[in-house]
């Protein structure tokens, strides 16, 4: 085994004995120039050569194109291009899961909002009026705004081509769900529905693309996977892949919705750059992007499960369907996540699971934190508190007897075989709120504010599902002077993976201060590192950023043993000096050891390429081997609910996590407290409205309402179980989607408590809260 | 969806005089205060005017007068000013709670009273405690001169008031009431930052242990804010009581004809106006000392 073996680099980190710099509130590097407003976000970079891009869109559910005239939008002085699906050079297909997308609506439109033209103009303004100039005639089509009518009709078809209006299916069969019924002394079934959600990132969508004397463009843009958005660009383009770059600065938020959207910002950016040979830029409005850029989808889900009087899980027969919109981008895999988390994080016997992507004419479901996975799991703590309530025993009791542990199988049949603190996660954080004594006290409250507690625990695969291939890798050097450069395809989107993380990992390794190293993120010049999704950042994305570090280091300490004539396995590196830890007082200077290397022909680059290994899945039974490991959350709510207006307040929250390796405690708990409130605002107030043709009626920050500072709840310090995972960089395993997850499930357990009825949809506003209340006397 | 901001000629007054000059002259205009409803409301296309006539720097409209036995505010004040002023805080607690509200601290600090009253919006947060204030508005044009009309007379529907073309609001009159128990209660979709889906402002007076005087008013539950004058009937020159309150309270029901929006149904905000009143007056009540229950 060579000493550059990348398993056995992992297993030193893993089990090192002391960190010095890894597990530390250390501060990022970019917190200085985003706290005083100097960050460079997209927009910034904005050149005064640059055409302004805007969009045409469809204002109709689903309609036949017949004809565009563009000539009284060129006719307009400074507009000089207006592009259709025509015009394009290279192929008009992106669908992300399956071929059914177009860049450029072709033929037909299935939502209002799809594209269906750009106009490019010299300034915002005349490109405005471009688009109010262009003229398309359609014909009407009959529309379909309900999935659970959709998947049932075929007489209107949203894409003829598949012949249903069922995008994709999935499906887990374990065991003999009749059999575990069968045994099961208490059954409870429900329906539960959830709704759409829209990122609301602070920066909305945008592109600058700039093209060069050699055909070559560059796009500035804000997205969460530049090797994707440069693979999209190109394809759209018609042009080799490595003609295509992307430099992606800050991201103003990304929470997904940039996953999906940015690469095709940065394609119609670069159609328009392409096409006229002017650098151009196209940003959303607000409006417009709530208008097109997927949502979170909406559920359906249909849950039965079922208990035996000794309080274990029998079994669960569970139907989930998604509304996938106009289009099937990820949706697929945002069902298949929802699918093999089906069961929450417990041991069931016996599971059948099936799930329906179903097209809609609104606009299309996509990536969100936490990916499929907050609905379904909403789903099955409801589910939770209802069996437990009909066992009389008590929640966290109930699902203490049936969490996973290690040796645990999922529902998929998979077996835990290390990493699983969800358990002891759910312990602590229970004895931390004193629930038990609240559980029981909240509920003799009778008048106008009642008072509840609930919980919501969630756990989520680690990595692409199921056998989809997934790796890290990173590229670092080390420069004359001692410091270093690392690049990555990771991007910085708040969360701190690369300005955070992964400095501190190359600190820690390398034994210099953060301010030494300089991670350039977010660029096709790095290696193809994977998305920013998924919770990966920091995470996966911090193995290649380890592995080529920890190479460095071996060939260092090598050549310090040498030098200082001692054992490899005795160097040191801390505070800029390399050194024996035998004996202090035989050391190198590191600037000094980089100049022996230099002179001695030691390579000062390395790469970190790592392909996570995975076991084989079965899509037809859905059994197999489902993620490498699974994070965990717990998160345990306290409410106040008014009987008479309906008003929920959350006034506490308790949130626990298992999530291995806890590499920088302030940004964990910054992820945590972020992802609650993004969660507690879909819980109780987030909610895009849709008109009879499937128009968002609300696409603006007056009528979609998120929580504001004053809405936020007292947010408890964060328990931290580090159940390290073998594969993670020190074991750490994923946190960024983590405390959304459960949130609603929380919230929802916790106001069903209140009020002594479930909770069955979301959002829980006033209004919602009321009818509750009214039909359940 | 925002359209194109429609093209139009801007002009900008720096006094009054001037002002009025230029609207007497334009019959398309806009006035500019504060700009945060204008500027959006041309975004949507709601208005689309020839001329916008910037008065932001009239600054002689900006001030706030103690007059001894009430409080005169120029209608260019703006709304974080009067958040600040120990006057307003002194003399007219309630509108300081409605303000405090409203919007956020960047808004506050361009949005103007005298803009919030004039945009008519149903849902306008300093309406309500103007209206049981009973406050006057100074109106003044070049051909009619100065004329004063009562708050309470101003609105006559959505974006509609009595200022007439060539018309402006210079200033707010607010009377001294003494020996009142005011409050403002606004329910919104969140804590903060947000349209109301109904708010309540109350003002009431005791005297020998019976309401001497109730006054109540509403947005966003009707075309123009309103008053509630069913409620306040009901209870002036009743002894004061819980019983008393909460009866009242439903008759607000006969003062407002909410309808249903993407906020709330019309249902929904008939119940908790009703709500609303009651724990607006009941508040009102405990400002003087009196607790009932």
């Amino acid at each position: 085994m060579s000493v550059e073996d990348p398993y056995a680099l992992l297993d030193k980190w893993l089990n090192a004995q002391e960190l010095l710099v890894v597990g530390k509130d250390v501060t990022r590097v970019d917190a200085f120039q985003k706290a005083v407003g100097k960050a460079y976000f997209t927009e910034d970079y904005l050149l005064k050569e640059a055409l302004f891009v805007k969009q045409v869109l469809s204002p109709y559910p689903h309609a036949r194109i017949l004809s565009y005239d563009v000539r009284k939008a060129l006719d307009i002085p400074g507009v000089k291009a207006v592009i259709t699906a025509k015009d394009i050079p290279g192929v008009n297909q992106v669908g992300y899961a399956l071929p059914d997308q177009p860049l450029l609506a072709e033929g037909k439109v299935r939502y209002v909002g799809e594209v269906v033209a750009l106009v490019v103009a010299e300034d915002y303004d005349t490109a405005f009026k471009g688009v109010e100039s262009v003229e398309v005639k359609y014909e009407e089509l009959p529309y379909l705004l309900d999935p659970l009518e959709a998947m049932n009709r075929n007489d209107i078809l949203i894409h003829e081509e598949i012949g249903s209006n069922i995008a994709f299916k999935t499906k887990v069969v374990k065991g003999d769900v009749n059999e575990g019924f069968a045994k099961s002394d208490v059954i409870v079934e429900n329906e539960y529905r959830t709704h759409h959600q829209d990122h609301i990132y602070l920066e909305p969508e945008a592109a600058l693309a700039i093209p060069d004397m050699e055909g070559r463009i560059t796009i500035i843009c804000s997205t969460q996977y530049p090797h994707l958005t440069r693979d999209i660009a190109s394809k759209v383009l018609g042009l080799p892949s490595s003609y295509v770059k992307i430099i992606t600065p800050y991201v103003g938020g990304g929470f997904g919705g940039k996953d999906d959207e940015g690469p095709l910002v940065a394609a119609k950016a670069a159609l328009a750059a392409y096409l006229t040979g002017r650098p151009s830029f196209l940003m959303y409005s607000r409006e417009e992007s709530i208008a097109i850029h997927p949502k979170r989808e909406a559920t359906v889900i249909k849950y039965k499960s079922g208990a035996s009087k000794d309080g274990r899980l029998q079994a669960i027969d569970v139907k989930i369907i998604h509304d996938t919109g106009a289009y099937a981008n990820r949706g697929p895999f945002i069902l298949w996540r929802a699918t093999v988390h089906a069961s929450g994080p417990y041991e069931v016997p016996n599971a059948r699971v099936e799930g329906f992507a179903v097209y809609t004419n609104k606009v299309y479901q996509g990536s969100f934190r936490g990916f499929g996975n907050p609905g379904i799991q909403f789903a099955a703590e409801s589910q939770m508190d209802l069996l437990a309530e009909k066992l009389g025993l008590d929640p966290i009791d109930f699902r203490l007897k049936n969490i996973l542990k290690e040796g645990s199988t999922t529902i998929t049949s998979q077996k835990l075989d290390h990493s699983v603190g969800v358990g002891e996660a759910l312990r602590k954080v229970a004895e931390a709120s004193d629930w038990w004594r609240k559980r029981r006290e909240y509920s003799l409250d009778t008048g106008r504010f009642r008072r509840g507690i609930g919980v919501g625990v969630a756990w989520h695969g680690i990595s692409t599902s199921r056998g989809v291939p997934d790796w890290s890798n990173a590229y670092v050097k080390i420069e004359k002077d001692g410091s270093v450069t690392a690049y990555t395809g990771i991007v910085e989107m708040g969360q701190g993976a690369p300005t955070s993380a992964h400095v501190q990992i190359i600190s820690e390794l390398l034994g210099i201060p953060p301010t030494k190293v300089k991670v350039i993120f977010g660029t096709t010049d790095a290696p193809d590192t994977g998305a920013t999704h998924a919770s990966r950042g920091s995470s996966i994305g911090g193995i290649g950023v380890l592995i080529a570090a920890a190479k460095l280091r071996e060939r260092l300490a090598k050549l310090a043993s040498e030098i200082l004539n001692v054992t490899p396995e005795e160097i040191m590196f801390k505070d800029g000096r390399v050194y024996s830890k035998k004996d202090p007082n035989l050391y190198i200077e590191w600037k000094d050891l980089i100049k022996e290397a230099i002179s001695k022909g030691v390579e000062l680059s390395a790469t970190g390429y790592f392909f996570l290994p995975k076991g084989k899945f079965d899509d037809v039974r859905g059994q197999g081997f489902a993620y490498p490991a699974f994070s965990y959350m717990v998160v345990i709510s306290e409410v106040e609910v008014d009987v008479e207006t309906g008003v929920v307040k959350v006034l506490k929250v308790w949130p626990a996590l298992a999530a291995g390796r806890i590499l920088n405690p302030q940004q964990v708990e910054g992820q945590l407290e972020g992802a609650a409130v993004q969660g507690l605002g879909y819980a109780l107030m987030e909610n895009l409205v849709f008109d009879g043709k499937g128009r968002v009626v609300n696409p603006d920050l007056t009528d979609y309402v998120i929580p504001t500072i004053r809405d936020v709840p007292e947010i408890q310090k964060p328990i931290y179980v580090e159940d390290l995972f073998k594969y993670g960089p020190f074991g750490a395993k994923g946190v960024g989607e983590l405390a959304l997850i459960p949130m609603p499930a929380s919230v929802a357990n916790a106001v069903s408590h209140a009020l002594k009825t479930r909770v069955t949809s979301l959002p829980l506003t006033p209004e919602r809260v009321l009818e509750l209340i009214r039909s359940s006397r | 969806m925002l359209t194109k901001i429609p093209e139009f000629n801007f002009l900008k007054a720096t006094s009054v005089d001037e002002a009025l000059r230029l609207i007497a002259t334009h019959s398309n205009y806009k006035l500019l205060a504060g700009g945060t409803d204008l500027l959006m409301d041309l975004r949507i296309g709601r208005y689309k005017p020839e001329v916008v006539i910037d008065i932001s720097k009239v600054m002689e409209l900006k001030y706030i007068k103690d007059l001894g036995d009430k409080i005169a505010i120029g209608s260019l004040t703006t709304l974080q000013e009067v958040l600040e002023s120990p006057v307003v805080r002194g003399k007219a607690p309630v509108l300081v709670e409605a303000v405090s509200n409203m919007a956020s601290w960047q808004i506050r600090n361009m949005a103007t009273l005298g803009g919030n009253l004039c945009n008519a919006s149903p849902a306008a947060d300093t309406a309500p405690p103007l209206m049981v204030l009973n406050a006057s508005l100074k109106l003044r044009s070049l051909s009619k001169g100065e004329r004063v009309v009562n708050v309470n007379e101003f609105f006559l529907g959505p974006r509609q008031t009595v200022l007439e073309k060539g018309e402006m609001l210079t200033e707010v009159e607010i009377p001294y009431v003494k020996d009142a128990g005011q409050s403002y209660l606004k329910l919104g979709r969140r804590n903060a930052f947000t349209l109301s889906i109904v708010s309540v402002a109350s003002l009431v007076k005791v005297e020998d242990g019976r309401f001497k005087e109730v006054r109540v008013a509403l947005n966003s539950v009707a075309p123009t804010p309103v008053r509630a004058r069913s409620v306040e009937q009901a209870l002036i020159g009743k002894e004061v009581s819980y019983e008393a309150v909460v009866k009242a309270s439903n008759e607000v029901i006969h003062d407002i004809s909410p309808i249903s929006d993407v906020r709330a149904s019309a249902e929904y905000r008939r119940k908790v106006s009703i709500v609303l009143v009651r724990d607006s007056i009941l508040k009102s009540l405990s400002g003087l000392g009196i607790n009932v229950r």
